[in-house]
């Protein structure tokens, strides 16, 4: 591959966009995503805010840009293990994970079917198990098997004797690739905070307290319910929903900053409720409702629906009452009035804890270890919400500014070069 | 909605907002109103939650409201919304701030208020008890020179009698003033009655009551309630010695193996015991260390010295160091002296305002409304 070349580290929403902006510019791109398929925490999203609309289509419509285009190369469970050379002329190792399903793989299925093991199903944050061989998502991109090596019990072939496309190799070696690239756009995302650290609002000790990324998850028509919001406790509709928002944003006790999207998150996911759930009631506890901009209308919207509370106030004590019921309590500030909600499912707005851990130390990180873009090596960029917390717009806003600066890298490269 | 028509003008005052940062309670500016603290309180009443609501007062720099709020009171600071607050506002040590703020706003006279307020005023605080010990050493009649060394010989009874009990009186009047017109502020801010409402309040405090609630800071707690009981101990027994030889009953120094003698020990210890306890609470806490202002640093510090000069007092006269026990018992006279006066303008008031005030709010708390 010549030097001109761009690497983009992740293939969430913000990584695909850079790559494809950049690869439709004329450049050579090298995409690597760390798990075995693209899309990331979009893919996992039930429907975007504010317009409601499924993240599906978009991605379809990229994953499409990425076949259509010989200039993109994507690797899958692959990172990037080390970043020699100088700005404009940089050699980037990659690791490439076995997948032990080569391109062979027809997403017949006939390998899970055989497949005697099981390993928690991250994609739905351990709501429910997939079998050892497994498609990452039900639109995975690439749409291949994966085979999760640690799972698999000792000696076991089953998988391997299953496939008729002899696309099964358990023998895959670890592979590494070296790439020269003029820049480097960090796309790396975002993980969402352990809400079990937060221990007063009951995550992990009562059931019935989930996270906003489970929510969607629930939510989601290929998801572990089949879009159906119902309790983990005892699978029933939920009467009453209470969001609690800044659950360890805002917080110098957990995460410091505003993670910026979980108002409108929340909002978001009030009318899942009010959609799937026509009789239960909600309540959003929140400290400000962060909905400025193009997300005021939608926040009216949802506002104006008499069924959905919202209450100016932080919640900072979840207590389990009968039933599998929770005692959430927090203070009504406007009221000035103390009172305990009794909720059937309680649903915690984690906030953005940005994924900039693996990346070299060129990289210039903030105090909580955002990548915002300034002052570090040239021909280094970020996009996306590893830069700064934000929605999916800003995202792919933030990826075509960082596929321009990158592009310019290389034509720099080229003219000095 | 009445509450939505009605006009608030917000008239901050900024002298007091000065106050309350030299007080230690600055960090209230970092508040952003989540009400975290309102939850976390568990002696918060859920009609009238605080510590949010004052915390946007002290911003807003609203004096009068906030130096009658009851809730200054019914906080036992415990702690509990400074460790959760997500902001390191610190509602706690405002609210202590607060209280402080209030105690010298009601004091009588107020130039003494003020004095026992203001730090540069220390060596005024320390140099009349020190003048008026040292003119009373070296003009009384110097005792038998070939007697052993009695802190009398230097310090005559009768004369320190006269000045305890006159400056007794004196503290009497100005705590009663104080809080009398800290009673009138409560009633017009819509309290109940004072007097009914002690009965319940003291119950209550004597069988350990709120701070039993309070999740955090169990050290400062145990600390508290050793200071508190071995003062009490010691003001019971000072006042029956002091009557007690007034009337000729007895007669000091008081045999060491008496009765009251050792009690009077005793409690001498638990109040150097709790007074070292709060000192090092907090002094190990770089946050709390901050928010802490010569009122605090004065009474503990004084209430620790006291216990030590006492105990140090009775040994040296034991040991029969005639220098070193005239000495360290001058020192012992200057800080009761300085401490007493302080008496009700100083944290030792807060027993007293906290008592009125959770008498006024008692027929509230008791119809939970």
């Amino acid at each position: 591959m010549s030097a001109r070349a761009i690497l983009v580290v992740g293939g969430g929403i913000s990584g695909i966009t850079a790559a494809v902006e950049a690869a439709e510019a004329g450049r050579q791109v090298v995409l690597i995503e760390k798990s075995p398929f693209l899309g990331g925490r979009v893919t996992r999203t039930h429907l975007y805010f504010p317009k409601l609309c499924p993240p599906a289509c978009g991605l379809e419509i990229n994953y499409k840009r990425i076949r259509n285009n010989p200039a993109i190369t994507v690797l899958t469970q692959a990172e990037l293990e080390s970043l020699a050379g100088t700005p404009g002329s940089y050699q980037a190792t990659v690791k490439i994970a076995p997948r032990f399903v080569t391109s062979a793989c027809t997403a017949c299925g006939a390998c899970a079917e055989a497949c005697p093991a099981e390993r928690p199903d991250d994609f739905n944050y351990g709501l429910k198990k997939t079998k050892a061989a497994y498609i990452p998502a039900a639109n995975a991109f690439p749409p291949l098997y994966a085979i999760d090596r640690p799972a698999c019990p000792n000696g076991c072939r089953a998988c391997v004797d299953a496939c008729r496309y002899g696309a099964i190799d358990l023998d895959q070696p670890v592979e590494r690739r070296t790439f020269d690239v003029a820049a480097v756009i960090a796309a790396t995302g975002w993980a969402p905070y352990d809400a079990a650290k937060i221990d007063n609002l009951g995550f992990g000790r009562h059931p019935n307290v989930v996270t906003n990324v489970i929510m969607e998850r629930m939510a989601a028509r290929d998801g572990p319910t089949g879009g159906r919001i119902l309790r983990p406790s005892d699978g029933r509709p939920p009467r009453s929903v209470v969001f609690v928002q800044c659950a360890g944003s805002r917080d110098d006790n957990h995460l410091p900053y505003c993670s910026a999207v979980c108002c409108a998150a929340s909002l978001k996911q009030a009318t899942y409720v009010r959609t799937e759930c026509p009789e239960a009631d909600v309540s959003i506890f929140y400290i400000d409702i962060r909905a400025g901009g193009r997300l005021e209308d939608f926040y009216a919207r949802v506002a104006a629906d008499d069924c959905i509370k919202l209450i100016k106030g932080k919640v900072a004590k979840v207590e389990a009452a009968e039933d599998g019921d929770l005692l959430v309590t927090a203070e009504d500030a406007l009221q000035g009035r103390k009172r305990s909600h009794r909720a059937s499912l309680v649903v915690l707005a984690t906030g953005i804890v940005p994924q900039s851990g693996g990346l070299p130390a060129g990289f210039v990180r903030d105090e909580f270890q955002f990548l915002p873009g300034a002052g570090g090596r040239a021909g280094l960029y970020s996009a996306g919400c590893v830069r700064r917390p934000e929605e999916v717009m800003a995202s792919v806003q933030d990826a075509t500014g960082a596929a321009l600066e990158a592009i310019q890298d290389v034509v720099r490269g080229a003219v000095h070069g | 909605m009445e509450a939505a028509t009605r006009t608030t003008i917000i008239q901050p005052d900024v002298a007091f907002l000065r106050d309350l940062e030299a007080a230690g309670g600055g960090d209230a500016k970092k508040c952003f109103q989540c009400a975290t603290c309102s939850t976390v309180c568990a002696l918060s009443p859920d009609n009238a939650p605080f510590p949010r609501k004052q915390m946007l007062e002290a911003q807003w720099g609203l004096k009068t409201p906030l130096l009658r709020d009851p809730a200054l009171w019914l906080c036992h600071n415990c702690g509990d919304c400074t460790s959760r607050c997500p902001r390191g506002a610190r509602p706690g040590d405002v609210i202590g701030a607060l209280r402080n703020l209030a105690i010298r706003h009601f004091a009588f006279p107020q130039f003494l208020g003020r004095l026992y307020a203001t730090p540069k005023a220390w060596p005024v605080v320390f140099l009349i008890p020190a003048l008026l010990f040292l003119g009373i050493a070296l003009l009384s009649p110097s005792g038998p020179a070939e007697a052993a060394p009695e802190f009398a010989h230097q310090f005559p009874i009768l004369i320190l009698e006269a000045v305890f009990f006159a400056l007794s009186g004196f503290v009497v009047v100005a705590m009663a003033v104080g809080v009398w017109r800290f009673g009138k502020a409560m009633k017009a801010a819509g309290g109940g009655p004072i007097l009914p409402g002690l009965i319940p309040v003291i119950a209550d405090a004597v069988v350990g009551g709120r701070l039993r609630d309070c999740q955090d800071r169990r050290r400062w707690r145990s600390g508290h309630v050793l200071m508190l009981s071995g003062f009490v101990a010691l003001a019971a027994v000072g006042t029956v010695i002091g009557v007690g030889t007034m009337f000729g009953v007895m007669e000091t120094p008081l045999p060491l193996g008496s009765a009251i003698k050792i009690f009077a020990n005793v409690a001498a210890v638990v109040i150097l015991a709790g007074s070292v306890i709060l000192l090092a609470d907090r002094l190990s806490d770089p946050a709390r260390r901050q928010a802490s202002g010569w009122f605090d640093w004065f009474f503990l510090g004084s209430l620790a010295a006291i216990a030590l000069t006492g105990v140090l007092s009775q040994v040296s006269r034991l040991a029969q160091a005639e220098t070193l026990m005239y000495a360290v018992y001058f020192v012992h006279l200057v800080l009761v002296f300085a401490l007493f006066l302080s008496a009700p303008y100083s944290k030792f008031a807060h027993f007293l305002y906290r008592t009125v005030a959770l008498a006024s709010v008692e027929p509230k708390r008791r119809l939970r409304i």
